[in-house]
């Protein structure tokens, strides 16, 4: 054995990838691993060290070994930030609208009659569960094992945190059979990024633990593709603790950032003090109930509570998107009147409004695309550096709709001005030596049509 | 004009010209015939499935070759099995036809094929597709590699049943994500492992270790796959193979194959420099033979040891050639021409668009380049294996081919040359693989404990293993728990590990003349002496001057340039002896195995011209130190011996000494000559001796020096009949070096240096 040790640190002394050094203040891996045997006899025992104390643990128990299990319940009159845990209630009638999710995800828009149908059918907000997983790594590799477990659900007249927590990997396949237990009690599967991370991560756990048999297939809603549409430009980041900071009212104190809780979780592998855990715990707990709530709040969207329960934001963009989004999934009679209301917003910004005129163009709506490219085109005089978008759209339109070649015309030149005005004093790369030259190209083919119209 | 081009009507013709012509048969030392051979076959098996049989009929194979038959009666029997048949020789079969039997008689079966690159793994498809296509069943086979869609990944873990990848991807991609790929390993039922030879040295040591992971997740998913393996010719075949997958495999070399009659002319250029030794250079020779070759209109490929040499050949036979032919039917082949690109040379040589090629050993392996008719190696490529390998992309199953093999001033060139017997009635060399190579070995410990936690008394590898996962849980990278170890880190292990070399990273080239595109890359190890600032760097026969090199951030930026020199940079080495593990003592002479530390830098580079090849210039190299830990052999002369000579005469004695070794030790062993390194000291740090060390040019070592101090004896035999059988007066570089190096008596000094040694002991 010594051999072996001196041939591989005299190798890692020199090799280049130097492995992570020992930290000084824990105990020798030695007495870790008596301790961890120990650990596991006192487990047998059904009794839990003192150590323990003060993190709400229990031991549980399962055939295949035992973990440990920490549950938090609150009042469904808990506030968290903006919303009441109760508003579950009401806003899960909307989260109907995510059976046809999958066609969401295949960016296919839902038609109303769908939303409708799925609307009629009444959804259980107690078959709603929560997860969210901490794991000791990054990506869905099979080396990548989640060492603790949330789960929350609505049950009565109380809302259930449930956290589990493997005290060594070896406990994994009881948390497991544990959970199994659990899972197929519910009809529906909240997460956010589950469906590319803690899914099929768990997925990957069952096979490794000898659970392939087991399925359960509930409606996935991964919160965090609404939260894209929704927020993608207005928020700096779509990170669960910055959506749920900037749009749910939620503050952390203290709060144990997720990127540590590897660390975390390994130091108390090497030195057996659990006290540090209770930071990841409530960081996931927190998780749990801020996901929740983000879970009511595109309920109450999508049930049409705009305004109500949702306060609306001064952002058009913000406006614009939730509009968008509401269409897509397939609540068209709730998108129009925000349109409405957004092609009237005097304050709204011309890049909003030519994302709304787009998508009037692409739904065949002239008439207000019409309006919306030529309020941009307005509102260009009197700005510095205007975008000349609007006017080539328009151009276009009065070329090819309403045969208007002399306005088309006009509309090409201002915007050429508009573009040379802007890129005078740029090095002018490839990109816009195309853009330039495809305004002068449409010039060119629109004085070739007047002088043929005229000759 | 050159009597040479008269035009012949055929190859067969060319060659009796080409005896009519003294000039050229003065130099020929040896004109080998292998006659044609005839085949021999065997009926097609009973119970081959009747759309198999069908479909192999459609393609005009009734019969199978002996080997073939044997080969899939073998697998049919339940044997591991390594077919060893020569190029041409219709291996692919010997795996597929006992493969798609298997399929075909049961649908939900699985097989794994394994290629050493892309490339291959390409070809291989399009063979299956075709042969699924003409017998109607769906039988799904994909590649699945770096460039497979994300899209269509998911159907083929889950559909496919013949996956054809590489080992970097198994390593990287499968097996860390076996949990989606449940359907294959439960249902695999055979891993393909083609150009077995290729995986020798470092990346056969890796590979060896990916298949010791692979079969570890076959046993947790309840599957006990078959190995079918088909390799080159090599010396052990059947034990490369054992060690490669561990277990015991059924050797079929009963090659049954025709092959048209097989010219091999062994060609040394004339001594113009008597005094000096100095042969005229082979470059021009192999120019001169290949472009007689091209004019006559027989499609020619043409090896050349070093990248530099494809470049400066390939300029001047597109130079020569250009009115006849046009350049772009004669183009470059090597590794960092990017993938499209070679993809494009691969098709025109197979379609005769493209006449020649002129390639390093990039295209030694079975990429699909159809059958040429000429072979012209610049150079002996530095193992009988490879020799057979090259020469094999000429020869075809009807009509004549030639090979010729001009050899290079070298030492081993000269001795091969010389001694045609060596060659023709010698075994080829020896695969190695040292898959217990402790830095390698370890990688692949923690990239298995990441996909499957180890249990105690599993074996993985020859070392102790719970040693190492002990080792590994006090590192804090896996968790001891109970009887399991479990991976207990944050990082992806796969990640940090590349198969391929001791690089883990490429220095990619970018060309600035007009924008910026990349032109092409090298490994970390050359990038010191092949793009320094200031380098030439030929790239498809153009130059490039490096101008700045990025060392940090891996880029090398060049601009066109057009000079009349390229470069040649010295690489400065220091040693340091860490552990000796292995000593004998014999007379005067101590020889010892261990471990050391090796510093190299690359110190100047000269400017050396075109044609002539004098020195016209050199310059300072500022690049930082690589360090590299490894195993050595070396041994010392006893301080009398020492004492006999002055300290001049000692360097020059050792110089000229480990000049000859350098060049025959890879007789011994199936490397690189690159990836071995002598360094001669006068007064050694370790032994404070004349010493010459050997050491393997790869981290922890991978076996290549202790063989060296195994068969230590005989090396020295071979350098002393080697030194002596030359015909130069005083040295040169076909034995101790030109005596510019080794001085006026470099080569009795050498002589007498290991002659005293040797009486002695």
């Amino acid at each position: 054995m010594s051999r072996l040790r001196d041939r591989l640190l005299r190798h890692r002394a020199s090799a280049e990838e130097v492995m992570e050094e020992p930290s000084a203040d824990t105990a020798s891996p030695v007495d870790a691993d008596a301790a961890s045997v120990e650990g596991m006899e006192e487990a047998e025992h059904e009794t839990l060290s003192p150590l323990w104390e003060g993190l709400d643990v229990q031991l549980t128990d399962t055939a295949n070994g035992s973990f440990l299990r920490r549950e938090a319940k609150y009042p469904l009159s808990y506030q968290h930030g903006l919303h009441r845990l109760e508003e579950l209630r009401a806003s899960v009638k909307g989260l109907a609208a995510f059976r046809a999710v999958s066609a969401v995800e295949r960016n296919r828009t839902i038609r109303q009659e769908q939303f409708d149908a799925a609307n009629r059918t009444p959804l259980d907000p107690e078959k709603v569960l929560f997860l969210d997983l901490e794991t000791t790594g990054l990506g869905v590799g099979t080396g990548n094992v989640p060492f603790m477990v949330g789960i929350a659900y609505m049950s009565g007249e109380a809302f259930i945190v449930e956290q589990m927590l493997i005290r060594h990997p070896a406990e994994e396949r009881a948390m497991l059979t544990y959970l199994c237990g659990k899972l197929p009690g519910f009809t529906h599967l909240v997460t956010y990024n589950g469906r590319t991370f803690d899914w099929p991560l768990l997925l990957n756990r069952l096979i490794l633990n000898g659970f392939r048999k087991f399925t359960w297939e509930p409606l996935h809603i991964d919160l965090l593709h609404p939260s894209r549409s929704v927020w993608r430009n207005t928020l700096v980041s779509c990170r669960l603790s910055h959506v749920e900071e900037e749009r749910l009212g939620i503050t952390r104190d203290d709060d144990v950032p997720g990127s540590l809780a590897p660390a975390i979780y390994f130091q108390f592998l090497a030195d057996h003090n659990p006290q540090p855990l209770l930071g990841v715990f409530r960081h996931n707990e927190t998780d749990m109930l801020s996901l929740a709530c983000l879970a009511i709040r595109f309920g109450h969207l999508l049930a049409g509570q705009l305004g109500a329960y949702v306060q609306q934001r001064p952002e058009s963009e913000e406006l614009l998107r939730t509009g968008l989004w509401l269409e897509k999934m397939g609540a068209m009679l709730l998108a129009e009147p925000i349109f409405a209301q957004l092609a009237d917003d005097g304050s709204a910004s011309p890049a909003c409004l030519l994302m709304l005129a787009e998508r009037d163009k692409k739904c065949g709506n002239w008439t207000r695309a019409v309006l919306l490219w030529q309020k941009v085109v307005h509102a260009a005089e009197s700005s510095l550096w205007p975008d000349w978008k609007a006017h080539i759209e328009l151009s276009m339109y009065y070329e090819h709709k309403t045969k208007q070649i002399q306005s088309a015309l006009s509309l090409a030149e201002t915007a050429l001005s508009l573009a040379q005005k802007r890129y005078l004093g740029l090095r002018l790369d490839a990109k816009r030596r195309e853009e330039l030259e495809g305004i002068r190209k449409r010039i060119d083919r629109l004085r070739v049509k007047i002088g043929r119209l005229s000759g | 004009m050159n009597r040479w081009t008269g035009k012949a009507s055929g190859l067969e013709e060319w060659l009796q010209l080409l005896k009519g012509q003294p000039e050229i048969m003065a130099n020929v030392t040896h004109w080998h015939t292998i006659p044609p051979r005839e085949p021999r076959t065997a009926a097609m098996p009973q119970d081959i499935h009747p759309k198999l049989a069908e479909a192999l009929a459609g393609r005009g194979i009734e019969r199978l070759f002996v080997h073939q038959a044997e080969a899939y009666l073998a697998v049919r029997k339940g044997d591991h099995v390594v077919t060893v048949t020569p190029t041409a020789s219709g291996k692919t079969l010997c795996y597929n036809l006992p493969v798609v039997q298997s399929l075909l008689e049961n649908g939900s079966g699985r097989a794994l094929y394994l290629f050493p690159t892309k490339a291959l793994a390409q070809d291989q498809v399009a063979e299956l597709q075709e042969l699924a296509a003409a017998m109607d069943v769906d039988l799904k086979t994909n590649t699945y590699d770096g460039d497979t869609p994300p899209t269509v990944r998911q159907i083929i873990r889950n559909a496919g049943h013949i996956v054809v990848t590489n080992p970097d991807m198994l390593h990287s991609a499968i097996l860390p994500h076996h949990t989606k790929w449940v359907k294959l390993f439960e249902n695999i039922k055979y891993i393909i492992i083609d150009e077995l030879h290729s995986y020798r040295g470092v990346f056969g040591s890796h590979v060896a270790n990916v298949i010791r992971r692979l079969k570890r997740i076959c046993r947790f998913y309840g599957s006990n796959p078959q190995f079918i393996c088909a390799s080159a010719t090599i010396d052990n075949p059947r034990e490369h193979a054992e060690r490669l997958i561990g277990e015991d495999v059924s050797l079929i070399d009963n090659n049954g194959a025709p092959m048209g009659e097989k010219h091999f002319i062994c060609y040394n250029p004339p001594v113009v420099n008597k005094q000096l030794g100095i042969r005229r250079s082979s470059v021009l020779e192999t120019r001169r033979l290949a472009a007689s070759l091209l004019r006559q209109g027989v499609q020619t490929i043409v090896f050349a040891r070093s990248r530099v040499r494809v470049e400066l050949l390939l300029t001047y036979l597109q130079e020569l050639v250009k009115d006849e032919l046009g350049t772009k039917t004669i183009r470059g082949y090597r590794g960092g021409y990017l993938p499209k690109l070679r993809r494009e040379i691969e098709r025109g040589l197979r379609n005769g668009e493209i006449r020649g090629v002129v390639s390093t050993n990039a295209l030694e392996l079975g990429i699909d380049i159809g059958q040429l008719q000429a072979c012209v190696m610049n150079g002996y490529p530095g193992t009988i294996a490879s020799t057979w390998q090259q020469s094999g992309r000429a020869g075809r199953r009807q009509g004549t081919s030639v090979t010729f093999l001009v050899a290079s001033s070298n030492p081993l060139d000269q001795y091969m040359i010389q001694n045609p017997d060596f060659f023709f009635n010698r075994p080829p060399e020896r695969a190695l693989i040292h898959p217990d190579n402790l830095l390698i070995l370890i990688d692949h410990v923690k990239c298995a404990a990441y996909e499957l936690p180890f249990e105690r008394g599993e074996k993985f590898g020859d070392e102790p293993l719970e040693d190492m996962l002990e080792f590994l849980a006090e590192e804090k990278v896996l968790h001891h728990a109970g009887d399991r170890w479990f991976w207990m880190e944050q990082s992806f292990p796969a990640h940090g590990i590349s198969l391929r070399s001791a690089a883990q990273e490429n220095f990619i080239i970018i060309d600035r003349t007009e924008g910026s595109r990349v032109l092409g890359e090298v490994d970390r190890f050359s990038a010191p002496t092949l793009i320094h600032e200031e380098a030439i760097y030929i790239h498809e026969g153009v130059q490039y001057q490096v101008e700045k090199l990025d060392y940090p951030e891996k880029k090398a930026y060049v601009r066109e340039v057009d000079v009349d020199y390229f470069t040649d940079a010295n690489l400065a080495v220091e040693l340091k002896v860490l552990h000796v593990d292995k000593e004998r003592e014999t007379g005067e002479l101590l020889r010892q195995y261990g471990e050391l530390t090796v510093n190299a830098k690359a110190t100047i580079f000269k400017k050396i011209r075109l044609g002539s090849h004098e020195n016209i210039g050199s310059g300072p190299i500022h690049l930082p130190e690589e360090e590299l830990h490894t195993s050595g052999y070396w041994f010392s002369f006893s301080e009398e011996a020492a004492a006999r000579k002055s300290t001049n005469d000692m360097q020059q004695a050792l110089l000229g000494l480990s000049n000859v070794l350098v060049h025959i030790a890879p007789l011994y062993l199936m490397c690189d000559p690159q990836d071995i390194r002598v360094v001669p000291q006068v007064k050694a740090v370790h032994t404070k001796r004349p010493t010459i060390y050997f050491y393997d040019r790869y981290p922890g070592g991978i076996g290549l020096s202790e063989r060296l101090f195994e068969v230590h004896d005989k090396l020295l035999s071979q350098a002393k009949s080697l030194i002596r059988a030359c015909s130069c007066l005083s040295g040169c570089p076909a034995c101790v070096g030109p005596i510019e190096e080794v001085g006026l008596l470099g080569k009795s000094l050498a002589l007498d240096l290991i002659e005293q040694a040797e009486i002695v002991g």
